[in-house]
């Protein structure tokens, strides 16, 4: 195929909903980098400010600015592949201009290397290409949700999905008044499974009942928290259910709408989700008659975007700073107009909770902890990989019975939360139960799901600093106890800083509260738990390892 | 006596502000009512001109009911809420913030001529006795000692990315000229691929300058003026370069005007200059200004002369004018770099002398 000209990208997408991303990623694609021309090119075709959209082409990690650019590999060096030996395999292709990246989201895979549309891992001496691999099942045979009939020949066709009960949620909400799927919704319990756990019913209730629109239905699969890599294999198996649920959502809110917003590391899942949506278009599932559509628009790296306002401003074309909220997106999202922002699982989840029923998803759940979660499982475990567990699982049971423990001779010495975001939990805060109440009471969170496992020999300080390392890579440099906290943190867990623990501790301490407390979104309110949680459990390393590096 | 159910009267809406109920109107934001309380309320990323921002966290209060303190800049105003604005925990995290900030840059002293609201930082550094020397590590910023523009210093060694440049350059200028680069740490205000300012669509208002609380934008042209002996005194004036009227403040030391600062309550500016009312005022004690009136004589070359003689010579022209073509044949204008007294003047000898309205000004904009 030619490649296309200026004026045959703009003709493609000037016109389209959220044009900028697909605009900078068809130049990129086209010359491997942003250059000069095309910046000129795109900020006349879209009468944007070229400073502006210059400043907003930098914050994007993936974008290059010259060549190589996008062909040259990047190599996964998140806290797990590190573990893997990623900086030696980094190291081993310097030569062909291989760079760093942040966690790519594939901890339970060999260490990855992205190279253009590819995610390729060393394999036998030789780069092949490597997909999501299919979850595997409890051992006790506990009946799941989103994974269900993920294991399903065929599941991610049209074909295959309505063969395994696929779009029968779909049929019976439009059957149903949209007040009563979204009352369906919150009687089933289920909460926001990106993390932030907000009551998925009456987020629909108030898009629902604001008479402002069109409303917008964004599927937040911008999955950047090291050590998730659940959503990437929710729409790799099952893009329909994802399709699906955010169809429902749409009937369930009036929304005419709807985006995934996908993470730039994940360019197999990007084809796999337009196949689908072409599948749904052909089959009248979605545009047309609908009165409902949605697209997939890519990221272009920037763990900032999975926090939804930072979200809806990267879709907007816009610099990609976190909002100052109230108003909520419910309220004033995409365009400053009602807008749904669900996660990829939250969403899938909502098919079979409009199939089977509010009961059904709520008792799947142990104790009073409604439905389930997709754990993300990686590290020094015997097999890693998603497992979706009941919420109030004891961490024990997952980590030992399902997936098998650490390695022989081995001893669990830490586990992380919420991806990295929870900091660590250590001893007999191992004691948790997966849920939120039983994991805040230990001072962390579950989040999204992500649990990293490490074992006694590993050095928590050097996991830390490069947890650490990764939030300063990655905070938007918005508010000032992040941009700066995150790089002085980074430093005192490195070489910097002071000397002596008891100076160390209230330092890291100060600035851990100022940005708790301070902080404008999300990262820089989670990142000092990696430093309280570290001063927690291993004031010992803390204290070897200042004394190593000032002697 | 009111009876149950019976409405009472609406009710103007108040907030509490450490213990006293302050009433508020509708989309007030808690650090506009703690401004008019004279609250005090530390801040950096703040000019009442922008959209509030939310980036320094200094003007965090606490809110009861609420998880964490508020940024109060960002928080509208809701009947009822209750807000301390000063306690132990809030300010011990001010004083964090402003070690953070301190710790990134080279320098917090900067000369007050740099510009408007250079002092800030400073003030509150010294306000909230700041360590300076705490939170120590690697440095923000990075000066563009290559921009040899001749108005707007671009030293971003002192840069705290409150990004009250970039917003001024958007909302007030409309200009887009400058953005922001990068991201976190790294973060740099640039223009266009980060080039110099004269290759980028800036306008060179100065606003940037004037709002940046650093001094890391900062004004060539009065930092000239750093040496010069004596105390800064202050002179309200209007801009004479056009018909807008902004106010401005001119700067001297002494006898000798050394910068000028935009009135922010000037009514027709608001703050706002452009390149030639802001930067341009060298003229004013340039070597080259005329000091004494010049008259052209039959030599074809102009001869300083006295103001008897320059003032009869300018008369009997204007007469010899008159009788030969009629009054309507006059016409004047008045340089923009002439004081308004002059410029009044002239269009009172044209209109009360002559009866004429053929009167303008070079730099009617």
């Amino acid at each position: 195929m030619p490649s296309p000209t200026d004026a045959e990208i703009f003709t493609r997408w000037a016109n389209t909903e959220a044009p900028l991303l697909p605009i900078l990623h068809a130049f990129h694609d086209r010359d491997g980098f942003l250059g000069e021309k095309a910046i000129h090119a795109i900020s006349e075709a879209l009468r944007t400010p070229i400073a502006d959209l210059y400043g907003t082409v930098t914050f994007y990690h993936h974008f290059a600015q010259q060549a190589p650019g996008q062909s040259a590999p990047r190599v996964c060096t998140g806290p797990i592949c590190k573990l893997k030996g990623a900086d030696a395999l980094l190291d081993a292709m310097r030569g062909e201009g291989a760079t760093p990246m942040a966690c790519s989201g594939r901890c339970d895979d060999p260490v990855p290397v992205l190279k253009g549309h590819q995610t390729l891992v060393a394999c036998d001496g030789q780069m092949t290409p490597w997909y999501s691999p299919i979850p595997i099942p409890n051992p006790g045979g506990l009946e799941e949700c989103v994974f269900a009939s993920i294991r399903e020949p065929d599941r991610g066709t049209h074909d295959g999905y309505r063969r395994t009960g696929g779009y029968l949620g779909l049929e019976k909400a439009l059957a149903t008044d949209p007040a009563a799927v979204r009352q369906t919704i919150s009687d089933s319990g289920l909460a926001g499974r990106g993390g932030a756990g907000f009551p998925t019913g009456r987020k629909w209730d108030a898009v629902a009942e604001d008479p402002r629109g069109p409303k917008t239905i964004v599927c937040n699969a911008d999955e950047g928290e090291p050590g998730c890599f659940k959503d990437r294999t929710l729409m790799d198996l099952d893009p329909h259910a994802v399709i699906e649920g955010m169809a429902i959502a749409a009937h369930a809110t009036g929304a005419t709408r709807g985006f995934i917003y996908l993470r730039y590391e994940y360019p197999e899942t990007a084809q796999i989700l337009e196949r689908a949506l072409k599948e749904a278009r052909a089959t009248g599932l979605l545009g047309g008659q609908t009165g409902f559509d949605l697209w997939v628009r890519r990221g272009g790296g920037a763990y900032i975007c999975g926090e939804e306002t930072s979200l809806l401003n990267s879709l907007e074309g816009k610099h990609p700073f976190p909002r100052n909220r109230p108003p909520f997106p419910v309220t004033h999202g995409y365009e400053n107009l009602p807008t749904v922002v669900n996660n990829v699982e939250t969403l899938a989840s909502v098919p079979p909770i409009l199939s089977n029923g509010a009961d059904w998803y709520r008792q799947l759940g142990t104790g009073e902890h409604a439905g389930t979660k997709v754990i993300s499982l990686s590290g020094d475990v015997l097999r890693p990989g998603n497992y979706e567990v009941p919420l109030g699982l004891p961490l024990s049971k997952l980590l030992h019975e399902w997936a098998g423990g650490v390695p022989e001779g081995r001893a669990i010495q830490a586990v992380t939360m919420a991806g990295l975001s929870g900091g660590f939990l250590a001893r007999e805060g191992l004691d948790v139960t997966l849920d939120e109440p039983s994991i805040r009471a230990q001072g962390s969170f579950l989040g999204a799901g992500g649990i990293m496992v490490l074992d006694d020999s590993r050095d928590m300080v050097a996991v830390a600093h490069s947890a650490m390392e990764f939030f300063a890579h990655e905070s938007c440099g918005k508010c000032f106890p992040c941009r700066i906290g995150t790089a002085r943190l980074t430093e005192r867990l490195g070489s910097g800083g002071p000397a002596s623990f008891e100076s160390w501790r209230e330092e890291v301490d100060d600035i851990g509260s100022t940005m708790k407390a301070t902080s404008a979104c999300g990262l820089g309110m989670a990142a000092p738990l990696i430093t309280e949680s570290l001063a927690r459990w291993f004031p010992d390393q803390v204290e070897t390892h200042l004394n190593s590096t000032t002697s | 006596m009111i009876q149950q159910g019976q409405e009472e009267p609406a009710a103007i809406p108040t907030v509490n502000i450490d213990g006293a109920n302050v009433p508020f109107t509708e989309g007030e934001t808690l650090y506009e009512i703690c401004s008019r309380q004279k609250k005090d309320v530390p801040t950096l990323c703040y000019d009442p001109r922008l959209d509030p921002f939310g980036g320094c966290r200094l003007c965090v209060v606490e809110l009861e009911g609420a998880r964490n303190p508020v940024a109060s800049c960002t928080t509208r105003a809701t009947a009822g809420m209750k807000v301390r604005t000063k306690t132990e925990a809030i300010e011990n995290h001010r004083r964090t913030l402003l070690e953070l900030v301190v710790s990134e840059n080279r320098q917090v002293e900067v000369d007050e001529l740099a510009g408007y609201a250079s002092q800030e930082l400073k003030i509150l550094v010294e306000r909230y006795d700041a360590n300076r020397g705490r939170f120590q590590g690697k440095q923000s910023g990075q000066s563009r000692d290559d921009d040899d523009n001749p108005f707007i210093l671009r030293d971003y060694d002192q840069c705290i990315s409150c990004y009250r440049c970039v917003r001024v350059c958007a909302e007030q200028e409309g200009d887009h000229a400058i953005s922001v680069m990068n991201r976190g740490f790294d973060t740099r205000i640039t223009t266009e691929f980060n080039g110099l300012l004269r290759d980028s669509d800036c306008t060179f208002c100065g606003q940037c300058v004037q709002t940046c609380p650093t001094g890391a934008l900062a004004d060539k042209k009065a930092l000239k003026h750093v040496d010069v002996p004596g105390k800064i005194e202050k002179t309200r004036s209007v801009c004479p370069y056009c018909g807008v009227g902004c106010s401005v403040d001119l700067l001297s030391k002494g006898d000798k005007l050394v910068g000028v600062l935009p009135a922010m309550d000037g009514p027709a500016n608001e703050g706002a200059l452009c390149v030639k009312g802001q930067f341009a005022f060298g003229f004013v004690q340039h070597d080259d200004r005329l000091k004494t009136p010049m008259v052209r004589d039959e030599d074809g070359k102009l001869h300083a002369t006295s103001w008897d003689n320059a003032l009869d010579r300018a008369a009997e022209g204007l007469r010899a004018v008159v009788e030969r073509h009629g009054r309507e044949a006059l016409y004047a204008i008045a340089s923009g770099r002439a004081p308004h007294e002059a410029a009044y003047t002239m269009q009172k000898m044209m209109r009360a002398g002559w009866g004429l309205n053929h009167i303008d000004n070079c730099s009617r904009a």
